[in-house]
């Protein structure tokens, strides 16, 4: 009956619609049907190889029922945490488990609204959304409430490696496409690259720089004076890196055995071995497969460093420095890959007025 | 559910367009989601999971979800390619080092056939900052030439920072979604 009724419809349309438009709607008819035709699919053999656990819905009314249902019972077990934790020390042990457990059942609440939405009205995936937020943080304290933050301590690393005095001015517009096969176009990115035992200095005044990189450098101390969009960071051993303020973003991988001083708007940090970061930050500081890494405030100082901050939005102490995001670590539990620096370890206010940006390179070969 | 309940279910839902903002992290798709709605872009932090926003664009209501783009979550993007309309790759153009990261993951999300009839935005973004690669550079290096001559697809050079640019791409996006999807009224 509906097929009588749909090919009323198209007969219909045939008439006043010129041909192309009449294709352009036939096209989306198919289209429409094939999105639906697979959709339905899935939903069936998810519903087939999957338990009642984790359950296709097919209606608005249906999800929210069942999330409302998860919902609730999420609430009254977090109650029971919470009460435990209360009661005595050594129940707190065996709510570890179940807490871990919890928070696995949000994360699984969480994917299902996004495989779920097609059929939700924004609303409902917006507040299903919060719900899941209010759920997460109400796990994080009763996480903070049985398990007091556990005292981490690295060993400091990075502290201080002596470097031979080398001064050396920036190598420049040195990037090459490595791989002749590839189409990439390789662009004089300014920058410092492929140096070992130096003692780095620019100084930029004036406007702001573009993006600047870092990149493959051996135990070397980089002091950079002065504004930048973007700062790039790769393959750097043993260094210890001083910077002004960036406006953009820092990116930040494969490091090992280094210590930054950075500011920016924000900063990411991708395959981070035993390294200190020293930074002031406008949002939460990330790391992605990062082991040992340490977190500490800005404390870097050279004449003008104030107001340059104060123009990159950067004057202000956040405070984030000590709140860092471990991407490969989405518990509520503190991540085991990085810790903050205790406050008699923090590298001293370090004083750059003094440093002259040389052109010479004594003895290096590069 | 038959053919006659899908028209029903488009007639209602009409005017609706599913945006994909997708590219690897650091390339500005939050900011630039947030800019075209005109919100304060000064803290944004890394997305982690993905952000849905509704946003009024002509006479269209677009559903753009911002999938966060670091490694960890890049094999999750599937979980939201059901029902997209449109695709926004977006480019730091001046991140010449993970050019070939960018040209691969982009390759491999064009693969899904979920996807097959999206159109495809590509924002070469950050070109407020000087030097940076241009539009054509970054077409080059991501070989879009090489692409599937099924897809429609276009390439903006822009700047989430101050706007310049989004708004071409997302009319010329909205323009193609529309004459594929809605018949032109
Ligand atoms: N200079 C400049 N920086 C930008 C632009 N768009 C984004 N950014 C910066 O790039 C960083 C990453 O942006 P974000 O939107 O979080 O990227 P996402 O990971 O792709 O969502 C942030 O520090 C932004 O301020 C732009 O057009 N120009
Ligand atoms: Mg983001």
């Amino acid at each position: 009956m509906e097929d009588e009724e749909v090919e009323k419809t198209r007969a219909s349309s045939m008439e006043v619609q010129d041909p192309i438009a009449q294709k352009k709607h036939a096209a989306m008819l198919e289209r429409l049907s094939n999105l639906h035709q697979s959709r339905l699919q899935q939903s069936t053999s998810r519903r087939s190889a999957t338990d009642s656990s984790s359950p296709a819905f097919e209606s608005v009314h249906s999800f929210l029922a069942r999330f409302s249902d998860a919902k609730r019972s999420l609430e009254a077990e977090l109650r029971r945490f919470h009460a435990l934790a209360a009661s005595s020390g050594d129940a707190k042990s065996q709510i570890r488990p179940d807490l871990e457990k919890a928070s696995a059942a949000i994360s699984d609440l969480e994917r299902q609204v996004a495989e779920n939405s097609y059929f939700l009205p924004p609303y409902e995936v917006r507040s299903s959304l919060k719900t899941i937020a209010e759920l997460k943080e109400s796990v994080e304290s009763a996480y903070a409430d049985i398990l007091p933050r556990k005292k981490f301590s690295f060993r400091s690393k990075a502290s201080s490696n002596k470097v031979p005095t080398v001064v050396v001015q920036g190598a420049e517009e040195i990037i090459v496409s490595d791989d002749a096969n590839s189409k990439l176009i390789a662009r004089g990115s300014p920058g410092l690259r492929d140096l070992q035992n130096a003692v780095l200095v620019k100084h930029f005044s004036g406007e702001v720089e573009g993006d600047f990189t870092l990149a493959d450098l051996h135990s070397c101390e980089v002091y950079l004076k002065g504004r930048f969009g973007a700062l790039f960071i790769h393959r750097l051993r043993n260094c210890r890196i001083f910077a002004g303020p960036v406006i953009g973003s820092v990116l930040i991988e494969e490091v090992n055995d280094c210590l930054f001083m950075l500011a920016s708007h924000q900063i990411r940090i991708h395959q981070a071995k035993d390294s200190d970061f020293y930074l002031r930050v406008r949002t939460r500081p990330i790391i992605e497969d990062c082991s040992r890494v340490r977190f500490g405030p800005y404390r870097l100082c050279y004449d003008g460093i104030d107001e340059q901050l104060k123009e990159c939005g950067l004057h202000e102490e956040t405070g984030n420095w000590a709140s860092v995001d471990d991407f490969r670590w989405l518990r509520a539990v503190q991540s085991p890959n990085w810790c903050v620096i205790s406050e008699h370890e923090f590298v001293g206010v370090t004083d750059i007025s003094g440093l002259e940006e040389k052109n010479e390179i004594h003895g290096l070969s590069t | 559910m038959g053919l006659l309940s899908i028209i029903r279910k488009i007639k209602r839902k009409e005017k609706e367009m599913r945006i994909l903002m997708v590219g690897l992290d650091n390339s500005g798709k939050t900011t630039i989601v947030l800019k075209i709605n005109g919100e304060d872009t000064s803290v944004i932090s890394p997305t982690l999971g993905f952000n849905i926003k509704t946003i009024k664009y002509q006479k269209y209501s677009l559903n753009i979800w911002d999938v966060g783009g670091q490694k960890t979550i890049r094999s999750y993007w599937r979980n939201y390619f059901e029902q997209t309309d449109g695709l926004v790759w977006v480019v730091d153009s001046s991140d010449v080092r993970r050019l070939e990261d960018c040209r691969m993951e982009l390759a491999n999300l064009l693969k899904e056939e979920r996807l097959s009839g999206a159109s495809l935005l590509i924002f070469a973004n950050k070109q407020d900052i000087q030097g940076v690669l241009k539009p054509a550079e970054i077409a080059k290096a991501l070989n879009l030439d090489a692409m599937d001559k099924t897809r429609h697809w276009k390439i903006f050079g822009c700047s989430a920072y101050n706007g310049e640019g989004l708004l071409e791409g997302f009319d010329w996006l909205i323009q193609d979604i529309a004459s594929r999807i809605y018949v032109i009224d």
